[in-house]
């Protein structure tokens, strides 16, 4: 399941529902990622996100897609924040269920490496210094390029 | 004061006017058609070969002002909410004065639209009267009055004229879409074949544009290469296309610069991304 929202998301619900009648399943991995109040510049007070509506649901999709060529997957949910966010929200979350532990881990890994390279999501981040916008990372391209090899 | 449809390069470029407040625009123009006697007499009997020549004339004229953006190269479609044409036939002077008003709540002024909206209602005025009258000559087309927006009221003082324009052209709609405003981009604007175009998150507020409609003609291939040449030529800033890592998408679907391009595409450009 694949959502784009501006409202807060509960993983632990989204957990549950991903795992609802199912007993085949013996491992579900789950990411949250949060907003820091530090990153290009100390004191970040807030953060707005920027997506294009209908590519970034086609791009978390096909991310989705590949996962689940590359791993046997039972299930996965990526749910994205949009708009402005305080320190310490919850901006993301990938859920993955699988049989097995290792590719519930990798298949999550996987998906936010390639979210982070490939989903048309931006963000500017509003410090006590002013707005900028966050220029991307070479860290997260080398991070993307190791499902490559 | 400064021409706003010039850039600082001299080149013509849509003003934008995405923090100007609304308000009340209201513009008068007048013109007038002088014509023989003769002429003036069979129009005010309704003995002209054509028919009811006001009547054409005036819908000719509103149709005309709602239509501006089509003839006036850097003007955009106003939602306007009032365009009236009048006629008063001058016996003495054996002319037919023509005045157009326009008005509406925005962000623009609407004096284009009434200067449109008298032009054509005295050359449809000429039209229709031609066959009886070749040597019409059309004169003293000219703004009134125009309120609202920053730049203050104007009024045309008496003795004011000839061909000096005071007042700089009033700014023009772009499309970046708030509340209320004349948005452009969700699909072309114009009615020739064309690319509809966006641009998003730093590169838009680099650019100062979001959205915009470029015609397929102004391509010289059809691809987004050509589409990167076609908007430089429209604007240097988009120059800013080929700076850094500046991404591409055609059809929500990432591209290069030989994707080809067709008809009502849309592409978007975009930084590299931060997600996550």
């Amino acid at each position: 399941m694949i959502r784009v929202q501006e409202a807060p998301f509960d993983a632990g619900a989204e957990q549950q529902a991903l795992l609802a009648g199912r007993t085949d399943i013996g491992a579900v991995v789950s990411f949250t990622g949060l907003v820091r109040d530090f990153n290009e510049t100390p004191e970040v007070t807030a953060l707005t996100l920027e997506h294009y509506p209908g590519m970034t649901e086609s791009a978390l999709a096909g991310i989705v897609d590949e996962a689940r060529e590359r791993w046997p997957l039972d299930g996965a949910t990526v749910i994205h924040r949009i708009g402005r966010l305080a320190p310490g929200d919850p901006i993301v979350l990938v859920v993955v269920a699988s049989a097995h532990r290792r590719a519930a881990f990798e298949a999550c890994d996987f998906i936010m490496d390639y979210l982070k390279t490939r989903a048309p999501f931006w963000k500017k981040e509003h410090a006590t210094g002013g707005d900028y916008w966050v220029s991307e990372r070479e860290s997260d391209q080398k991070d993307a390029r190791r499902w490559q090899q | 004061m400064s021409l706003t449809h010039l850039n600082a390069r001299g080149e013509a470029h849509m003003v934008d006017v995405a923090d100007k407040p609304e308000s009340r625009r209201e513009a008068t123009a007048s013109g007038r058609i002088r014509m023989k006697p003769e002429t003036l007499a069979l129009l005010a009997e309704g003995g002209l070969p054509k028919g009811d020549v006001l009547a054409t004339a005036r819908i000719a004229g509103i149709q005309a002002a709602k239509r501006t953006h089509e003839l006036i190269p850097l003007c955009h479609a106003l939602a306007l909410s009032k365009v009236a044409i009048d006629f008063r036939l001058d016996e003495a002077a054996s002319c037919v004065d023509v005045t157009a008003t326009c008005r509406l709540n925005g962000r623009t002024g609407v004096e284009m639209e009434a200067l449109t909206a008298v032009s054509v209602a005295c050359l449809t005025l000429y039209d229709m009267c031609k066959a009886v009258d070749k040597g019409m000559e059309i004169d003293a087309i000219r703004l009134e009055t125009k309120t609202g927006g920053k730049s203050g009221d104007y009024r045309r003082e008496a003795g004011e004229g000839g061909s000096e324009a005071d007042e700089a052209a009033s700014p023009i709609v772009t499309g970046q879409g708030h509340g209320g405003q004349v948005s452009l981009g969700s699909r072309c604007d114009i009615a020739t074949p064309c690319i509809r175009v966006k641009c998003l998150a730093e590169l838009r507020e680099r650019l100062g544009v979001g959205d915009i409609s470029v015609p397929l003609d102004s391509l010289t291939s059809a691809d987004v290469a050509g589409l990167k040449a076609a908007l430089k030529a429209q604007d240097p800033r988009f120059s800013r296309l080929d700076e850094g890592r500046v991404l591409c998408a055609v059809n929500q679907v990432m591209a290069g610069d030989a994707t080809p391009i067709t008809n009502e595409d849309e592409v978007a450009f975009f930084p590299p991304v931060t997600g996550g």
